[in-house]
C-alpha cells in the first residue's frame, strides 16, 4: 500500500518538478518570480502540513474523486489513497526535483550551448539536445533525493490517524500490541526498500552521468 | 569576392578587476577560399577575434560584415573549438548530425552525408563510439567534420590543435589541408604556434600583445605541397619568429 501511494505521489511530483525546474532553470525570469516561493515552502515539513491537508483534503480518496462512491465500504486500492496523503508525498518529494533541475539546466556547459547556436540549432532543439540531456545526471539527483523524502514521508503519514493501510501503520500497529518482531521486520523492509528506490534510480541515472562526468 | 571584412574591431571585457582591453581596433578583409592564419602570443585577442566574427560576442566598436549577406544569400559560419565541444552523450555519428538535424534535413540526406564526411575523416568505424572514447587527435577530427558537413563559407578554428602532440597535430594539418581543396571554404585560423601558420597559411597575419592589433602581415608564398624541411619554409619561420619574440620582449 505504502509503495502505491509513493510511486503516485512520486510520480506526481516528478511530474510538476521536471517541468518546473526546467523552465526555471531557463529563464532567469520565471526563476527570480518562483525562487522565493520555493524557498519559503521548502523547508516546510511534509509532516507538518499532514493535519492542514487532513482538514483541507478531508479523508477524500481517490475513490470518491474518481465518482466512485459505491467501492467506499469495500477493500480497493482507491479507497485507500487518501488525497491529503497524496498531497504531503508531491510537498515532500517535489522541491528536490526542482532544485535538482534547475542545477542541471544552469550547469550546462556554455561551450556546448555556443557550440549549438553556432551548429544552427534553435532554442527548441538546443533545448531538447543539448540542455536536457546534459541536465539528466542532475534532474537524477534530485529524483533520487526526492523519492528518499518521499518514502520518509509517507512512513510518518501512515503512523498518524486517518489510515488503516500501509507499512507505517504496520509499525504502530505492532507496537500497539506489543508485536516487537513485527516492527523490527517492517522497519527492516522500510530500510531495504528505500534502499531499492534510491538504487534503482541511480542505475536509470547511470549512463548518463557516466557520459558527462568522462568529459571532465 | 570578398566573403568577410573586419573593420575596426574592437572589444573590451568589463571584470571587476578593471577593464580589460583584449583587441582592436582591427581590421582586415578575406576572399573566398582564402586561409588566413591568425598568429599571437598568448592573450592577444586571437579568441575574441573569431568569436565576435561567430557573433558569440559583442563588439564595443566596429562591425563585421559578410558580403554574401547583403546578397540575399545567408552565409554558413563553422566554428571549430580547442576542445571538448562535442557532446559527450551524443555519439559520433550524432554528433556530426546535429547541424543537419537542425536545419530539419531529410533523415536519407542526413545519413548519405554523415557517412561521406566520417569517410574522409577516417571515422567511419568510430561513428557509433563515444566522445570520451575517442583520442584527442579522432575528436578533433570529429568536431571538424561536424563543422564541415554545415558546408560552410567561412570556417573559422580557435587552436583546434594545440591540445595534441605535435605528431597528430602535424598529422591533422595535412588532413585539413586535403579536406580543404575540395571546397571553396575560407579559414580563419588561429594559433600561436608558427610552424604550423606557415605549413597552413595562404596568409599569416600577426597579432600584438593586449590589445590585439596587426603588427605584421605576410603572403605565404610556398608551392604545396609543403615541406617542413625546406629552406624557403624555415627562412619564413625565422622570419615570423624574429616579429613574435620583438612582441614578446616588448611586453
Amino acid at each position: 500500500m505504502s509503495f502505491v501511494r509513493v510511486a503516485l505521489g512520486f510520480s506526481l511530483a516528478a511530474l510538476i518538478g521536471i517541468p518546473a525546474g526546467l523552465l526555471m532553470g531557463a529563464s532567469r525570469r520565471v526563476r527570480k518570480y518562483l525562487s522565493l516561493m520555493v524557498e519559503m515552502a521548502r523547508p516546510l515539513s511534509a509532516i507538518a502540513l499532514l493535519p492542514l491537508s487532513i482538514i483541507i483534503f478531508k479523508a477524500t480518496t481517490f475513490a470518491q474523486l474518481l465518482g466512485l462512491e459505491h467501492l467506499r465500504y469495500q477493500k480497493h486500492l482507491l479507497n485507500e489513497m487518501q488525497l491529503g496523503m497524496i498531497f504531503i508525498l508531491l510537498w515532500g518529494g517535489v522541491f528536490p526535483i526542482i532544485l535538482g533541475t534547475i542545477q542541471g539546466v544552469r550547469s550546462v556547459r556554455k561551450m556546448h550551448l555556443e557550440a549549438a547556436s553556432i551548429l544552427g540549432a534553435g532554442r527548441f532543439f538546443t533545448f531538447r539536445s543539448v540542455i536536457i540531456p546534459s541536465a539528466l545526471p542532475d534532474i537524477f539527483h534530485g529524483l533520487k533525493l526526492g523519492i528518499g523524502r518521499c518514502w520518509m514521508v509517507i512512513i510518518a503519514a501512515e503512523m498518524l490517524p486517518g489510515t488503516n493501510s500501509g507499512i507505517g501503520y504496520m509499525i504502530r500497529y505492532s507496537y500497539q500490541l506489543s508485536r516487537y518482531d513485527i516492527m523490527l521486520a517492517s522497519i527492516v523492509i522500510v530500510a531495504f526498500v528505500g534502499a531499492l528506490f534510491s538504487k534503482g534510480l541511480e542505475f536509470l541515472g547511470e549512463k548518463s552521468l557516466v557520459l558527462r562526468s568522462r568529459e571532465r | 569576392m570578398t566573403v568577410l571584412r573586419v573593420t575596426s574591431l574592437s572589444k573590451t571585457y568589463r571584470e571587476s578587476s578593471g577593464d580589460v582591453h583584449a583587441l582592436g581596433p582591427v581590421s582586415f578583409e578575406s576572399e573566398k577560399g582564402e586561409f588566413l592564419c591568425f598568429l599571437g602570443p598568448t592573450g592577444c585577442g586571437k579568441t575574441t577575434l573569431l568569436r565576435t566574427i561567430a557573433g558569440l560576442e559583442k563588439p564595443d566598436t566596429g562591425e563585421v560584415e559578410l558580403p554574401l549577406h547583403s546578397e540575399g544569400m545567408k552565409p554558413v559560419i563553422g566554428y571549430v573549438f580547442q576542445q571538448g565541444a562535442l557532446f559527450p552523450w551524443m555519439s559520433v555519428y550524432a554528433n556530426i548530425e546535429f547541424p543537419l538535424r537542425a536545419k530539419k534535413i531529410d533523415k536519407d540526406i542526413r545519413r548519405e552525408k554523415v557517412e561521406t564526411i566520417l569517410e574522409m575523416v577516417e571515422l567511419s568505424s568510430f561513428s557509433f563510439s563515444y566522445p570520451h572514447q575517442l583520442s584527442g587527435g579522432m575528436q578533433q577530427r570529429a568536431a571538424l567534420a561536424r563543422s564541415l558537413i554545415m558546408e560552410p563559407d567561412i570556417l573559422l578554428m580557435d587552436e583546434p590543435f594545440s591540445s595534441l602532440d605535435t605528431r597528430t597535430s602535424q598529422q591533422l594539418q595535412e588532413n585539413l589541408k586535403s579536406l580543404l581543396k575540395k571546397t571553396s571554404t575560407t579559414v580563419l585560423f588561429v594559433t600561436h604556434n608558427i610552424e604550423e601558420a606557415v605549413y597552413l597559411a595562404g596568409e599569416v597575419i600577426v597579432l600584438g600583445h593586449r590589445p590585439g592589433r596587426i603588427v605584421r602581415r605576410e603572403t605565404i608564398d610556398l608551392r604545396e605541397p609543403r615541406s617542413r624541411l625546406s629552406d624557403s619554409f624555415t627562412e619564413y619561420l625565422v622570419s615570423l619568429r624574429k616579429t613574435f619574440e620583438l612582441l614578446v620582449s616588448d611586453q
